[in-house]
C-alpha cells in the first residue's frame, strides 16, 4: 500500500519537475562551492579538511532545505486538492501514507547525496577521508532528512496548509542551524555548550569536525554526536505520533 | 423489512466547536434501495455522510453499514463506495492511471484492466489517456463516479453527484446509476434538487439544520404537505415555518 503512495508521489515529483529541479539547484550550489574552493584566493588557501567540512554542512544544509520544502507540500497537497478523503475512504492506512510520503522524501535525499558524491570524491582525492566523509554524510544526512521530515509531516497534519508548515518548518530549520554556526567561544559558555549538545545540526556539524579535521573517523569516537542526532529523531517520531493523535481525533473536517 | 436494512443510522448526532451539523439524526435503508437524502445547502448532508464513510465520528448514537459498525472502521475494506463532495483528483494523472492507483489502493489485481473497464462503463473509453487537468467538468464527474465503483461497491454513497454539470451530464450519470441499481446496488443519493431525487429514489428522507424533518415516498411527502409541487413540498419542510417530523 505505501510503495503505491511512494510511486505515485515520485511520479508526481516527476511530472512537475519539482525533483528535477532540486537536483539542478543543488548541483549548481555544489558546483559554484568547488569552484571558489578552489579557484578563490583566500577560499583556495584553506587547508582540505576545511575545505571538506566547509563542502559537507553545504550538502546537508542544502539537502535539508530542499527536504523540508518538500516534505512541506507532500502530505498538504492531500488537503489542498481535497484528494485525503478519498484516500482514508480507502483501506490505505494513516499509517501506509505516512510510510508512503515518508520515502518520498528520502527518495529525493537519496538522489541528492548522489549528486553530491562526485563533488565528494573529487575534493577529497588525495586526502584519504573519501569514503569516511561519504559514509558518514549518509548517516547524518538519512538521520537528520528523515528527523526533519517526520517533524514536517507531524506540522502537516496539524496545519493541513502548505504555506503554515512551510513557515513554520523554516523557522524550526533557522531556531536549529543559526546556533550551530556560532563561534566556538559562543558555545563555550554554559548556555551556549547546552545549546550544542541538545542541537541536532550542531552535533552533526560538530562530528563533521571530529571526523575530516581530527582524523577520529571511528563510530564510537562520534557517539555522543549520534546520540544527540538519534534523540532528535526519536523526538520527531513522537511528534509526529501526537500529530496523527489529534489528526484522527478531529476527522478530515478541521474544526 | 428489519432483516434486510443494510444502512442503519440510530440518533446519531454530530457538532463542530459549538454549531451541531447533525442532531438527533435516526433512519434507516433497505438493500437495494435507491434512497434520496434531501436538504437544502448546509443542512448536514455531506456531515452524514461523512459519518456513514467513517470520515467522521458522530458525538452521539451509532450507525452501522452492512452489518458492521462504522467506527470501527472495519467497514471501509468491505464495499462501500463514495463519490464525495470534495474535488479529489490527481490532475497531473491520465484517466486510467487515476483509476489504476485506486485499483491498486483496494488490491485489485489486474487495476489497469479495471481501470479500462470502469472507463468504458462512465464513458470515458476515449480519454483514458488524456490528463484529468484537461477533462470538462462532466467528465470529471463522471471519472469520480468511475473512481467510487472501483471496488465493485454494494452500497454507494453519493454526495450531490451532478452538481454544476449540464443536463446531458445529469442525465448520463441519472442513467448509469439507474443502471447500477437494478444490479443490486443500494444507492445512498444525497442532493438539495428534488426533481432530481423523485425521479431516481423509491424513498426519500429530508433534514434540514441538521434535524430529519420528513421520510417516506414522493407519495408520502406529498400527503404530509398536501402540495403537489416538488417545489412547494421542498419549501414547506424545509422553509421557515418548516416542523421537524
Amino acid at each position: 500500500m505505501n510503495k503505491l503512495i511512494w510511486k505515485k508521489d515520485i511520479t508526481a515529483e516527476i511530472y512537475t519537475w519539482k525533483s528535477a529541479l532540486w537536483l539542478l539547484l543543488t548541483a549548481i550550489i555544489y558546483s559554484v562551492t568547488c569552484y571558489l574552493l578552489l579557484t578563490n584566493k583566500e577560499l583556495s588557501l584553506l587547508d582540505q579538511t576545511e575545505m571538506l567540512w566547509l563542502l559537507a554542512k553545504i550538502i546537508i544544509g542544502a539537502s535539508l532545505l530542499v527536504a523540508i520544502i518538500d516534505a512541506s507540500s507532500i502530505l498538504t497537497v492531500e488537503f489542498e486538492q481535497e484528494t485525503m478523503e478519498d484516500l482514508l475512504i480507502s483501506p490505505l492506512s494513516v499509517k501506509d501514507l505516512i510510510i508512503g510520503k515518508f520515502l518520498t522524501v528520502m527518495t529525493v535525499w537519496a538522489l541528492m547525496y548522489a549528486v553530491a558524491v562526485p563533488y565528494v570524491l573529487v575534493s577529497s582525492a588525495g586526502s584519504g577521508l573519501g569514503p569516511a566523509f561519504l559514509a558518514y554524510i549518509a548517516l547524518y544526512g538519512t538521520l537528520m532528512v528523515g528527523g526533519f521530515t517526520l517533524f514536517v509531516l507531524g506540522l502537516s497534519f496539524l496545519y493541513r496548509s502548505f504555506k503554515n508548515t512551510l513557515t513554520t518548518s523554516l523557522v524550526f530549520y533557522l531556531a536549529v542551524g543559526i546556533p550551530a554556526l556560532f563561534s566556538a567561544t559562543l558555545k563555550a559558555n554554559p548556555f551556549g555548550s547546552i545549546i550544542s549538545v541538545a542541537n541536532p545540526l550542531d552535533a552533526v556539524f560538530s562530528s563533521l569536525d571530529n571526523i575530516l579535521v581530527d582524523y577520529h573517523t571511528a563510530l564510537t569516537a562520534n557517539a555522543t554526536y549520534l546520540a544527540s542526532v538519534a534523540g532528535f529523531v526519536v523526538v520527531a517520531v513522537v511528534f509526529l505520533a501526537v500529530s496523527v493523535k489529534v489528526f484522527d481525533r478531529h476527522g478530515i473536517v478541521k474544526e | 423489512m428489519t432483516e434486510n436494512i443494510i444502512i442503519d443510522i440510530k440518533d446519531a448526532s454530530k457538532s463542530y466547536g459549538d454549531r451541531a451539523a447533525v442532531r438527533g439524526l435516526s433512519l434507516s435503508v433497505a438493500k437495494g434501495e435507491f434512497f434520496g437524502f434531501l436538504g437544502p445547502n448546509g443542512a448536514g448532508k455531506t456531515t452524514t455522510i461523512r459519518m456513514l464513510t467513517g470520515i467522521l465520528s458522530p458525538d452521539a448514537g451509532s450507525i452501522t453499514v452492512a452489518g458492521k459498525l462504522v467506527s470501527d472502521k472495519l467497514h471501509r475494506a468491505g464495499k462501500i463506495g463514495v463519490l464525495s463532495e470534495s474535488k479529489g483528483l490527481y490532475e497531473w494523472m491520465t484517466g486510467k492511471e487515476f483509476l489504476s492507483f485506486f485499483a491498486g489502493l483496494y488490491g485489485i489485481a489486474e487495476a489497469d484492466e479495471a481501470a479500462e473497464k470502469l472507463l468504458a462503463e462512465v464513458g470515458l473509453k476515449d480519454r483514458a489517456d488524456s490528463l484529468v487537468g484537461s477533462y470538462s467538468r462532466g467528465m470529471k464527474q463522471r471519472l469520480k463516479l468511475a473512481r467510487a465503483l472501483v471496488n465493485e461497491p454494494d452500497i454507494l454513497f453519493l454526495d450531490e453527484p451532478t452538481l454544476g454539470l449540464d443536463p446531458q451530464g445529469q442525465d448520463s450519470i441519472q442513467k448509469l446509476l439507474k443502471r447500477l441499481n437494478e444490479k443490486g446496488v443500494t444507492v445512498f443519493y444525497s442532493s438539495h434538487l428534488l426533481h432530481e431525487v423523485s425521479r431516481l429514489c423509491t424513498r426519500m428522507a429530508v433534514i434540514d439544520k441538521g434535524v430529519l424533518v420528513a421520510e417516506g415516498t414522493l407519495d408520502d411527502l406529498r400527503r404530509r404537505t398536501h402540495k403537489d409541487d416538488l417545489r412547494d413540498i421542498f419549501l414547506s419542510l424545509t422553509g421557515p415555518d418548516a416542523e421537524p417530523e
